[in-house]
């Protein structure tokens, strides 16, 4: 004991405030007190300012009741400058069976403290920055969001605005199939961030909400649109090209089948398949052969091409009565 | 309130364009007249607002969120409820950054909308103003605010956004 590298200390818990008995050179080179300074006074000279009151209690405590403890304690040495003390205390049983003595083993782990706290505040500073990062991304994502429609709403204006003062039918018509691919577009991005996964896009309420603008649009009360849709979804990069198919194949059929004020009906299905959907358009119109227009308009020129970049197969035929448009994607995924 | 002046069912309504985008407003413009009301005045800042719809009296405001002043438009909207007399109605593109009452307002529209939907729902707020009752559910894009959906006979009703 009395050579060990470890520091240690008896105390004589039958005498008045347990004294300290005994102490080693560890205990000196610790501490910074001689034996002189040490015998006969109580342990808790060693405690100071900021030692915990409660690790003070709980030590008190296990002397008083002659059990063991362990636990890292805030320490002074006689300099003043504290450390951290792993002190563990334990009873010495004497001879008559009774407890008269404690040992209390010490060893300097402000080393180690020190470390465990500054991970913890390493810790605890990195997630406070990860949350300022994720708040910082989350407004510059609203800021896109809402510039975003702010700049569709300006740019359906000046189509708007346009096609109002322009005489010629030709290039009026021309504005307006504009303003409803433009629509269309502005329509996806209403919807992009609502929905609960941002990353997915909603295809058939976006059918249900295209296609009451466009019948509220037409003036067409003769015409009927009746929706069958089931549920699917594309990833939001394909939502703009999806919408913009979608948008011409129903324009077409609304504005080409029923010339001349004739009434008449335009389903819209969509059909869950594996892998992907198929979208389907169906009026019972006029045919194809009388709708020159249609087959090699600009529309549908469109259709095919983005129909080709979402990698969808298109199909528009003559279905006796009317034309069937069908769209069919596999890489929904 | 609007609600209790008595005035004939399909007298047009005066209607207030608050809007900082130029071409947004006289686009709108088009759009009441097409409704079949009058537009009474435009305003592009929330002093101007108010000082307008103060003077005015006007039966509807469309009330964008980010004016000339910044995002001013919500107070504008109470401004508009409290003491003007009058009602307003959001255009947004931020429909989620609205404050639960909506300020006082009647309902909103979020942008991007198309000139349908503002048009449907000029001719539906006209019933509902005139009336003090709504015509049925709101048209497409239209959201009413809770204590407007009720005070026009709508009760409780889920409303799709």
């Amino acid at each position: 004991m009395q050579s060990a590298q470890t520091a240690m200390v008896i105390t004589d818990v039958r005498a008045p405030d347990a004294p300290i008995v005994f102490a080693n050179p560890a205990f000196a080179a610790l501490t910074g007190y001689d034996l002189t300074e040490t015998l006969g006074r109580n342990c808790r000279f060693l405690q100071g300012a900021d030692t915990d009151r409660a690790l003070q209690a709980r030590l008190s405590a296990a002397v008083k009741a002659r059990t063991p403890v362990t636990l890292d304690i805030l320490n002074y040495r006689k300099d003043g400058s504290a450390f951290w003390n792993a002190l563990s205390i334990s009873p010495i049983p004497g001879s008559d069976g009774d407890v008269g003595h404690m040992l209390g083993v010490m060893s300097d782990v402000t080393a180690r403290k020190v470390a465990e706290h500054s991970l913890e505040s390493a810790v605890a500073q990195r997630a406070a920055e990860m949350d300022h990062a994720l708040k910082q991304t989350t407004a510059l994502l609203h800021e896109v969001d809402h510039r975003v429609k702010n700049n569709l709403q300006l740019i359906a204006s000046l189509l708007l605005l346009q096609s109002r003062r322009v005489e010629d039918e030709t290039a009026r018509k021309a504005l307006r199939g504009m303003l409803e691919r433009v629509s269309a577009i502005a329509t996806v991005h209403r919807r992009l961030f609502q929905s609960e996964d941002i990353e997915r896009f909603d295809v058939a309420q976006f059918v249900r909400d295209l296609t009451a603008d466009m019948m509220a649009a037409s003036g067409r009360p003769e015409i009927q649109m009746r929706l069958d849709l089931e549920r699917v979804d594309v990833p939001a990069s394909q939502a703009a090209p999806a919408a913009l198919v979608i948008n011409e194949l129903i324009g077409n059929a609304l504005r080409h089948a029923f010339p001349e004020g004739r009434s008449g009906v335009i389903e819209v299905s969509i059909r869950r398949q594996d892998p992907g959907f198929e979208v389907a358009i169906c009026d019972d119109g006029v045919g194809l052969p009388t709708r020159e227009e249609d087959v090699r308009g600009f529309g549908l020129t469109i259709a095919h091409l983005l129909s080709r970049q979402l990698r969808a197969n298109l199909l528009i035929e003559d279905s006796q009565p009317g034309v069937r448009a069908l769209v069919k994607l596999t890489s929904s995924r | 309130m609007t609600a209790t002046r008595m005035t004939p069912p399909n007298d047009p309504l005066d209607i207030l364009i608050v809007e900082d985008e130029v071409l947004l407003a006289v686009e709108l413009g088009f759009i009441v007249r097409e409704a079949g009301c009058r537009e009474v005045g435009h305003a592009m800042s929330s002093t101007e607002a108010v000082q307008l719809a103060e003077a005015l009296h006007p039966d509807l405001a469309l009330v964008d969120v980010h004016l000339r002043d910044g995002p001013t438009g919500i107070d504008v909207a109470r401004r508009i409820a409290k003491d003007c007399g009058g009602v307003a109605l959001f255009m947004t593109a931020n429909v989620k950054r609205l404050p639960d009452d909506l300020a006082g307002a009647c309902g909103v529209i979020g942008k991007p909308y198309s000139e349908n939907a503002v048009r449907a729902a000029i001719s539906y707020l006209r019933v509902c103003l005139r009336k003090g009752l709504a015509p049925g559910l709101p048209p497409l894009g239209l959201t009413l605010s809770p204590q407007f959906a009720r005070r026009w006979g709508l009760g409780d009703l889920p409303q799709a956004m």
